[in-house]
């Protein structure tokens, strides 16, 4: 018997049972919905959970610092290490990392007038500010060839704030505009100038940008490039009549980020810089705790889904089961006149996937409609975490639909199983008697 | 039933040749149909051979047993044993179907085989929609249609007037003489029985005796 032949054959049988087949589909699409719904849910708190982090900072950055040894303990065979331009040059040589941004960060203050704000001042390299996730929202991003500029943080323009004034008025600057000057003072402002011992300097900055607001990381912090903060600290350093330490043996930056080319690459890179001695910290620690809370809650609701399947491949048993005992006799005469005992196991078995597989499509169908539908009305996860971020509560990956598909035709048979050896067993003398 | 032991047949032994049309006759219990189901390969023999084309059926299993009759046997069943879903073309052509035949040609042999039995006006007909005799028609042309060795017939005109009974004798010995195929028929209808070659005589699973009414073919076993 050829395959089209068989599948002609099982549609037809499928079909004169209209209603029962139907309601037997009817089982299996509750119960594919349901798990994938339930599923989808899961894959949604996932997403809001991956999507609140990345406000954190971005997903894909490693933060490293050095290592904090106890002078104490004598060093247990591990080299001394230290982040300067050979940390830099060794974290690029690791394969998935895609950049490296030393960051050298000190303390500072901008004056804007009458107004001040007190704020960590970073030299970064301008190169990878674009491949660092920050994003401009008014201006530019630093370049090569700016010098004394600054890239300000989103927040940054709220935090000025008038140090003699006795009440606080919402300040007016604008940062794009204004004349800015920047010190290293560290008492700026509250100190009487007349009693300082220390000759701080003050530097005229331009400004080239203002970043969005996005990124809590880099919303409260002025960017300046490496070689003006590494000179301004100099300065400071002078003023203040300290030593120029060497800089062998010694950290030359405050952190260094790396940025890797793919979140499932954090954690081997992570692990690699561990490995070389350094400390290093990323969000995916914390992804990873939240993942797994995400996949907890996600397997509870797929096994309240499950368990509707599961009620669904009864079903079909049961139609299948019932379907040869009104065809014990029609078996019977297939048999004697030539029907080998695996034709008789397929037709039943492609009739059980198929009403898994029918199933299996309208429920996905079904699935996007509910998706759709909790979502449209269901608000959102971000409004019940209190991050206003507009995550779906509901998320359908496309491998989820593929899947469930193979599964409920997979379901069906495992379901038709028995039934099709049931009728496979039949005696055909025995059956073309039954009246 | 429980333990209690039935023996249907006990020391049968009969050869049936090649293009032969013989009729085992015998009261209903005398194991005739027993014997008929066997010969078939659809019950086997707690004890004994039985050889078709020198083939031994008492060793085969179910698989090599479907693919025998699929070859070598039709039949033709006192209750027609239509599928009531199916047309009559259907029905035929369902024996091909499991062949493995393809569609245009297993429908044109099956139209061809029912216009021989004269319902080329009943092709697209249900079993419900058709009289006894028509269905038995349909049946016949179902036994045919895959050119097998020998055909069986058990009590194929049970269910008939005697008008139609004569018809459908008529039409299932001339196509087996036409076909060169062996027909065995069980009955225990004694006008029946004068269709056939020879008679066997069956009673209590036994064959009494064998009466023989024209010239034999070749030698089967």
């Amino acid at each position: 018997m050829n395959s089209l032949d068989l599948i002609y054959m099982g549609i037809k049988n499928l079909w004169r049972r209209k209603l029962r087949t139907f309601l037997t589909v009817l089982g299996v699409i509750i119960g594919a919905a349901s798990i994938i719904v339930m599923l989808s849910i899961g894959f949604g708190l996932t997403q809001a959970f991956e999507d609140q982090l990345s406000q954190w900072g971005s997903l894909t950055n490693i933060n490293i610092y050095p290592k904090w040894s106890d002078p104490g303990i004598p060093g247990g065979g591990n080299k001394e290490v230290y982040l300067n331009d050979e940390a830099v040059a060794s974290f690029k040589a690791i394969p998935h990392v895609v950049a490296v941004n030393p960051i050298v960060e000190t303390y500072g203050t901008v004056i804007n007038g009458k107004y001040i704000t007190s704020i960590p001042i970073r030299g970064i390299d301008p190169k990878v500010m674009q491949d660092f996730g920050f994003e401009i929202a008014e201006g530019r991003l630093l370049e090569v060839s700016d010098e004394m500029t600054a890239v300000f943080g989103g927040q940054v323009a709220m935090s000025f704030y008038n140090p003699k004034a006795t009440v606080w008025r919402e300040p007016k600057v604008d940062l794009m505009k204004d004349k800015l000057m920047i010190t290293l003072n560290p008492n700026y402002g509250w100190s009487d100038p007349n009693l300082d011992t220390v000759n701080y300097k003050s530097y005229k900055i331009k400004v080239a940008g203002i970043l969005t607001q996005e990124n809590y990381e880099h919303s409260y912090a002025v960017y300046m490039p490496m070689a003006d903060v590494k000179k301004m600290i100099k300065d400071k350093e002078k003023a203040e009549n300290q030593k120029p330490t060497p800089n062998k043996g010694k950290d030359e930056y405050q952190n260094i980020t790396v940025k890797v080319d793919d979140m499932n690459n954090v954690k081997e890179v992570q692990d690699q810089i561990k490995a070389l001695g350094y400390e290093a910290y990323s969000l995916n620690d914390q992804l990873e705790a939240m993942k797994q809370t995400a996949r907890s809650i996600q397997l509870a609701l797929g096994g309240i889904g499950a368990i509707s399947l599961l009620v669904a491949a009864i079903g079909i048993t049961n139609t299948m089961v019932m379907s040869i005992y009104e065809r014990t006799r029609e078996i019977g005469i297939m048999k004697v006149i030539g029907a080998s005992i695996n034709d008789i196991k397929k037709l039943f078995l492609f009739e059980s996937a198929l009403i898994g597989l029918l199933g299996g499509i309208l429920g996905i169908g079904v699935s996007y409609l509910l998706s759709f539908l909790i979502n449209r009305f269901g608000g959102s996860f971000g409004n019940f975490m209190g991050t206003g971020l507009d995550s779906k509560i509901s998320i359908i990956p496309i491998w989820l639909v593929f899947a469930s598909l193979a599964f409920s035709a997979l379901i069906g048979v495992i379901s038709g199983y028995y039934p099709a050896r049931r009728a496979m067993k039949l005696s055909a003398i025995d059956a073309i008697r039954t009246e | 039933m429980g333990d209690e032991k039935i023996i249907a047949l006990n020391n049968v032994n009969l050869e049936i040749y090649k293009k032969e049309i013989v009729c085992i006759i015998g009261t209903s219990g005398s194991g005739k149909s027993t014997l008929l189901n066997m010969m078939a390969g659809l019950e086997k023999p707690t004890k004994g051979e039985i050889i078709v084309n020198n083939m031994h059926l008492e060793n085969m299993n179910e698989k090599q047993l479907t693919k025998f009759r699929q070859k070598n046997i039709g039949f033709v069943f006192q209750s027609y044993n239509l599928i009531p879903t199916l047309t009559a073309l259907e029905n035929v052509s369902l024996v091909l179907t499991f062949r493995g035949v393809p569609r245009k040609i297993r429908d044109k042999k099956a139209t061809e085989m029912l216009k021989n039995v004269g319902l080329g006006n009943r092709l697209h007909h249900k079993p419900s929609e058709m009289s006894g005799g028509q269905q038995q028609r349909v049946s016949i042309a179902r036994a045919f249609v895959g050119n097998p060795k020998i055909v069986f017939a058990d009590e194929p005109t049970g269910n008939l007037d005697t008008k139609t009974t004569f018809e459908i004798m008529d039409l299932v010995t001339s196509m087996s003489k036409e076909l060169n195929q062996t027909l065995v028929i069980v009955t225990h209808d004694n006008e029946i029985s004068r269709y056939a070659n020879r008679i066997f005589h069956m009673r209590d699973g036994k064959i009494e005796n064998v009466e023989e009414l024209l010239l034999k073919g070749d030698v089967v076993n």
